[in-house]
């Protein structure tokens, strides 16, 4: 029987293609013996302490192309590809807060394994190595891992309610199967998958499913402050919901600190934002290369600023 | 008091789990009445007590913020107060087999004896509230008293 599992911790955000996450989940440890957790919300520096939650908190918010059995994808999702690839930094103190997307085939140094496609990152040497990828690559401390998978983020989509999200293009995306035109509109969980996978039939391919993937996310976080604002009590029932779908090493504390902490910085001013890129190849195959506006945007995060 | 519980979706009660948790916040809520209205002499100690049932994260905001919380300033003037009805609804989260979190809604209603007459007290509040060693704290509030806006 596996162990329990279930925290609480973040659940604001949500998303991504294979994407996704959740900053705010929550967990507790039962007994479950059944299904594999969704989506996993852990520190990111073992032996780390806890933020204060009174100034940035950064979570990398991953999707794995692995781990979701009901799409017909096995193995563990921490040793799949990592294909939707997000920064997440939140400063409760300015109110404000940024998301930045990584194009999964971004050409970046790995450490210990020269140049490589990120998404390469965490196939290589797990979650660890992602997100020390990430921190070599940006100069960003990170705080918080959030690993989904399909399976997770069409199940967390689900069991809140769907995400309202304004999408930004009408889309007729067969092998994805997105079929929705723009507008805002309330998603359901596989209509979230749909629009965090969409790639080929879009203008700007990688680089709109990563914006996508990141509204996905803001969407998230903004369906739980509407819902919290509306009635407090729902921080417990959002906790109790992920219970079921979120597996963390988290104390409870953190957890419900995670909670409360995603309350505060509106989603009005979350900027959602893909780093810039240009494509191009790497002997045969193709990737995308950081464009020297992607460092400066590194540079005003790190600075605090919301890009 | 209304109570309910939220918690994992398999092997769960949440009408046993609302009542097994219930008394220990009734009795949390029954405190912090009493050193927040009840006792007016609590001013002339800083209101430690009332601070000692917040978590120790936002014990230095809740100390800012007293005039919403309890009779704050307006202490010094308190003689007595009659209590008057208080409510109270609270959802409790449940994990591993206890509660670790809730969330209240809480409004009471009283009048002080000011020495001259008498005048209105009022209390509307939501706590998030977190279980730690020491039992229940708050970990975040949001509340009003006096008057309604």
């Amino acid at each position: 029987m596996r162990r329990p599992i279930a925290a609480l911790v973040t659940l604001a955000l949500v998303g991504a293609l294979v994407g996704v996450a959740g900053t705010v989940g929550v967990t507790t440890f039962l007994n479950r013996s059944d299904a594999a957790p969704a989506v996993t919300v852990q520190r990111a520096h073992k032996g780390a302490a806890a933020p204060s939650f009174k100034g940035r908190i950064t979570f990398l918010v991953v999707g794995s192309d692995s781990g979701a059995p009901k799409f017909g994808r096995g193995g563990a999702a921490e040793r799949g590809r990592a294909d939707s690839l997000h920064l997440v930094v939140l400063d409760t103190s300015k109110r404000q807060g940024v998301v930045v997307g990584f194009p999964r085939d971004s050409y970046v140094p790995v450490p210990g394994y020269g140049r490589n496609k990120i998404n390469a990152a965490m196939a290589f040497g797990g979650p660890s190595l992602l997100i020390r990828t990430f921190e070599q690559l940006t100069g960003i401390n990170i705080d918080y891992f959030a690993l989904t998978s399909f399976d997770g983020l069409t199940d967390l989509v689900n069991k809140i309610g769907g995400v309202r999200v304004n999408v930004d293009m009408n889309i007729r995306d067969r092998v994805a199967g997105a079929f929705m035109n723009k507008g805002p509109q309330r998603l359901s969980g596989a209509r979230a998958l749909a629009y965090s996978r969409a790639r080929k039939t879009l203008p700007g391919g990688d680089i709109a499913r990563s914006r996508h993937q990141g509204q996905i996310l803001v969407g998230g976080l903004a369906t739980y402050q509407a819902q919290v604002a509306k009635d407090p009590a729902r921080v417990m029932k959002w906790l109790a919901i992920m219970n079921d779908e979120v597996q963390t090493n988290l104390p409870i504390r953190e957890q419900i600190n995670l909670a409360l902490f995603a309350r505060t910085v509106p989603p009005s001013r979350l900027n959602n934002v893909v780093v810039p890129n240009t494509t191009g190849t790497a002997g045969r195959a193709s990737i995308v290369r950081l464009l020297p506006g992607a460092y400066s945007l590194f540079a005003r995060v790190r600075a605090g600023q919301s890009a | 008091m209304k109570a309910a519980a939220q918690g994992p979706e398999r092997g769960f009660n949440p009408k046993t789990a609302a009542r097994r948790a219930t008394p220990g916040v009734e009795q949390f809520l029954s405190r912090y009445l009493t050193v927040a209205f009840l006792d007016p002499g609590q001013q002339r100690t800083g209101w430690r007590d009332l601070l000692a049932l917040f978590d120790t994260p936002v014990q230095q905001a809740a100390r800012r913020d007293l005039d919403a919380l309890c009779l704050g300033t307006a202490a010094t003037q308190v003689k007595t107060v009659r209590p008057g009805p208080a409510r109270a609804s609270v959802i409790f989260l449940y994990q591993g087999g206890r509660a670790v979190g809730a969330t209240i809604k809480l409004a009471f209603d009283g009048s002080a004896d000011v020495g001259q007459g008498t005048g209105p007290v009022r209390l509307r509040s939501v706590f998030q509230l977190l279980w730690t060693t020491k039992g229940w704290r708050i970990a975040s509030y949001q509340s009003q008293t006096g008057a309604s806006p």
